[in-house]
């Protein structure tokens, strides 16, 4: 699977898990409004049953002030009682549910009033009210009262009625507690369910963050390896890969990059090889015709000295001449071409010994300078190369130096893993133009016939330090002189 | 009486062999010298096939490493493989100063190595007074 895919369904499953905790959580407080606006209404209609109740005490306290003193305020408080609870229960009526089980109690109360109002308290109302109009009224009246207090079953009924709006009430209290118990236990599973959603997106985001981040630095790593290998040199790393996502496609393209370069690389190295061997063998089988050539004039001048013109004599030193420049340049062939194929040792080599030793040979025929650094190293390293590049930089220094005093100067610079060492003449100078020239095999900026030179030097100086990956570097002003400059590592690994 | 030493070149090139021969002939010894152009023409001449040959085995073989056909060491193999050859003195003369072939030659047990040019004084001279002691040994009454 791509990575791309993986990271999309990783983060659509944790936002559906999220999506599903919002969503309960929604619910819930959905619930709790709900049971908040029950809760506001069951108070009122508590409330209102309350009232009833206590109206139906002001109505027969009032009643019964009114039947005896016949005061009016007496009355005024029953009537506005009795209004109000036919109000209330009307009220009541209208907000309490559908579904609830107190409907029929609360019809029953209701008729049990209006039996109690119609049958009872209104007659004898009314009748004290006109009891006072006439005489016939009055005797009415209090038939009438007697019927009603003492004959019929006014006090059961108000009983009744009273009982009822407490069991009403009571009812009301019992299904409030029921639904309170039910939302409580329903806000514990809600915590429960989206404390565990919550900590199980957390675990998968976290899983799948772990699982990416292993998979992809894990690889990532591996293919940082191989990069480094194959920059080291090594080209025949292979990392293995079946997957089909965009790392393994890296991958791929990685090992098909390092056998590439493993190829081409290989077929430099044997290229190069032939080209070392050929030009071994060249200049070995051109020795024995120069050497050839040399003797026979050797032989013609020692065995034939009296039969030779001048003339001949000085051609025959021409030939002698050539010969010995084609010795020297095949001498400086096998050299070049013999770079790097001698086994090597590690030793402590002493910079200034080898200047020492270089210096040796001219020391005596000039005038000539020659300025040290004071504190020259000395390095853990492979003699011979080292040997080669300083005593090649000094000689060319000596050799094309064309002032009355020749000034030599030896010094080096120290950074962290290598120094770097610099040959400073005040010879004739290299225009810019021959900075890259000077380092071809056999190219020499001199006429043969002016400076002993082969121009291999150079060549030879670059070919080491190119094997060795190190650099060399040439600064001139023409006419002022040239400083060459070169590094070298302060540790070789030994391969 | 001087004795006459016995001396079989093996060289493929004329030149060469005759600056050797008048190197030697500088020498004021008696010797008598057959060329060789190459290690199958030197096993001949051992082996009496050749119609140069001596009437014994040499004093000593002078053997070039880069030889058309059979070269040099291949040779110097042959002769230490052979019982009747193996004690022969045998001196490498080559252009050669490769590391690999001297010490193959001294594996094969070489009296000496000598870089040519073939001169009295040059760099060769240890080995070549080498060969002059052992020619005078030989050589007893000179």
């Amino acid at each position: 699977m791509r990575i791309s895919h993986l990271i999309f369904l990783s983060f659509t499953l944790i936002l559906l898990l999220f999506t599903v905790t919002t969503y309960i959580n929604y619910r819930q407080s959905e619930k709790v409004r709900e049971n908040t606006e029950y809760m506001t209404m069951s108070t009122n209609m508590m409330r209102s049953a309350n009232r009833v109740q206590r109206n139906i005490v002001h109505m027969v306290s009032g009643l019964r002030g009114f039947l005896l003193t016949g005061e009016n305020y007496f009355l005024q408080a029953y009537d506005s009682a009795s209004i109000e609870n036919a109000a209330l229960i009307k009220e009541i009526a209208l907000i309490l549910p559908d579904t609830s089980n107190q409907e029929a109690l609360l019809v029953e109360i209701d008729s049990l009033n209006n039996q109690w109002i119609n049958e009872f308290t209104g007659p004898l109302r009314d009748a004290k009210l006109n009891a006072e109009k006439s005489v016939k009224n009055e005797a009415y009246y209090d038939r009438l009262y007697k019927e009603k207090m003492y004959v019929s079953d006014e006090s059961q009924i108000n009983l009744v009625l009273n009982r009822k709006i407490r069991e009403f009430i009571s009812l009301e209290y019992e299904s409030r507690e029921k639904r309170q118990q039910l939302l409580s236990a329903s806000i514990q599973e809600t915590k429960a369910i989206s404390f565990s959603l919550t900590i199980l997106s957390i675990i998968a985001g976290f899983s799948v963050v772990s699982f990416l981040a292993y998979r992809i630095s894990r690889r990532i790593a591996i293919m940082v390896r191989m990069a480094d290998a194959i920059a080291s040199g090594n080209f025949e790393v292979q990392t293995e890969e079946q997957g089909t996502d965009e790392l393994s496609g890296l991958a791929r393209s990685l090992n098909h990059m390092a056998s590439m370069l493993s190829g081409s690389f290989n077929e430099l190295k044997r290229k190069n090889r032939e080209l070392d061997q050929f030009a071994h063998i060249v200049s070995h089988d051109m020795k024995t015709p120069l050497r050839g050539i040399g003797n026979v004039v050797t032989w013609i001048e020692e065995d034939h000295n009296e039969e030779l013109t001048p003339k001949v004599e000085e051609y025959l030193g021409l030939i002698k001449g050539r010969v010995e420049r084609g010795e020297h340049l095949i001498q400086g062939l096998l050299s070049y071409s013999r770079i790097g194929k001698e086994q090597q040792q590690l030793e402590a080599v002493n910079i200034k010994e080898i200047v020492d030793e270089v210096l040796e040979n001219y020391n005596l025929e000039t005038n000539m300078k020659v300025q040290l650094s004071p504190k020259l190293p000395v390095i853990y390293t492979h003699k011979v190369p080292l040997f080669h590049v300083l005593s090649n930089l000094i000689t060319n220094a000596i050799k094309y130096n064309n002032k009355e005093q020749p000034v030599i100067s030896v010094y080096h610079k120290e950074f962290q893993n290598h120094y770097e060492f610099f040959v400073k003449d005040n010879g004739p100078g290299i225009s810019k133009n021959y900075h890259e020239k000077i380092f071809v095999i056999f190219q020499t900026l001199h006429a043969k016939e002016q400076v002993e030179s082969t121009g291999v030097g150079l060549a030879i100086v670059k070919k080491i330090l190119d094997s060795r990956n190190e650099t060399i570097s040439v600064e001139s002003v023409p006419g002022v002189g040239s400083v060459f400059s070169f590094t070298w590592k302060k540790s070789v690994s030994n391969e | 009486m001087n004795k006459i030493i016995r001396i079989l070149l093996v060289e493929d090139d004329q030149l060469d062999a005759m600056d050797i021969r008048r190197s030697l002939d500088k020498l004021n010894i008696l010797y008598k010298m057959i060329v060789a152009k190459n290690g199958e023409e030197a096993l001949e001449v051992l082996n009496g096939n050749h119609e140069e040959h001596f009437d014994e085995l040499p004093d000593m073989v002078l053997i070039d490493i880069n030889m058309p056909r059979m070269n040099g060491i291949e040779l110097l193999n042959t002769i230490r493989n052979t019982e009747e050859w193996k004690e022969l003195k045998c001196f490498i003369i080559t252009t050669s100063d490769e590391k690999v072939d001297k010490e193959r030659a001294n594996e094969l047990g070489v009296s000496g190595y000598i870089i040519k040019p073939f001169k009295v004084n040059s760099s060769s001279l240890d080995s070549f007074n080498l060969m002059i002691d052992l020619m005078n040994m030989k050589a007893g009454s000179l």
